[in-house]
């Protein structure tokens, strides 16, 4: 298990933005559909205060969420 | 995205970055690179080292999501932008108001397919602060921009 997660953050977390490394995880096809439930995730806010993305849809009537990364 | 953002603040819309990849650590410290060198001025939330909402969402570089009040997704795009995040969010920030007025709405699937503006200059100047390498995979990577 310990391995897998090992292998797993190595692999998610590449240290090169080339498409053999980010192709594998791109699925947004197979993501949730819209008109159903999203699925719910514990996120962290930038003081490393942790929260949850329902948290942050409920507070608004509409929430608009842009993924991303600066690295 | 951020004048987006602050332009529909008022009407009980609210919007975010959330940052994925890399290290905890660096995930921090490139979350408030984004919001002092890049000036995102929306909330910056982080996603787990594991990246498990981002994959869950489909693990897109710059995906755009949005999610009514109930958790109920209402739209999705593989790529941000701020045209087509706008165009529909003035579509559900009315269904409030309707619903008010007495309005009875249902739902329904729309299936569209929307143009991005390819203008990369703004993009790739940001980039460039990341260095040369950042810049060229990228450019390799999304070479139609």
């Amino acid at each position: 298990m310990k391995k897998y997660m090992n292998d797993l953050l190595t692999r998610y977390n590449y240290d090169s933005f080339i498409p053999e490394k980010f192709e594998p995880w791109m699925n947004f096809a197979s993501s949730p559909k819209t008109g159903t439930l999203a699925p719910d995730f514990p996120l962290w806010e930038l003081d490393q205060a942790p929260t949850r993305l329902s948290e942050i849809w409920s507070q608004h009537d509409f929430t608009i969420v842009e993924f991303g990364s600066f690295t | 995205m951020n004048a987006i953002a602050d332009q529909y603040a008022g009407q009980n819309i609210g919007s975010i970055f959330l940052y994925t990849l890399t290290s905890m650590e660096q995930k921090f410290r490139h979350a408030y690179d984004l919001r002092d060198v890049l000036g995102v001025t929306r909330p910056i939330l982080v996603d787990a080292l594991d990246g498990a909402c981002h994959r869950a969402y489909g693990s897109m570089p710059n995906m755009t999501w949005i999610f009514a009040r109930s958790g109920l997704i209402v739209y999705k795009s593989d790529w941000t932008d701020a045209y087509s995040v706008e165009n529909a969010i003035q579509y559900f920030a009315q269904i409030p108001q309707r619903r008010k007025a007495g309005e009875r709405l249902a739902p329904f699937h729309v299936e569209r397919l929307d143009y991005r503006n390819q203008e990369r200059g703004q993009f790739y100047k940001a980039l460039e602060r990341n260095g040369p390498k950042a810049v060229e995979e990228f450019r390799k990577a999304f070479p139609m921009g």
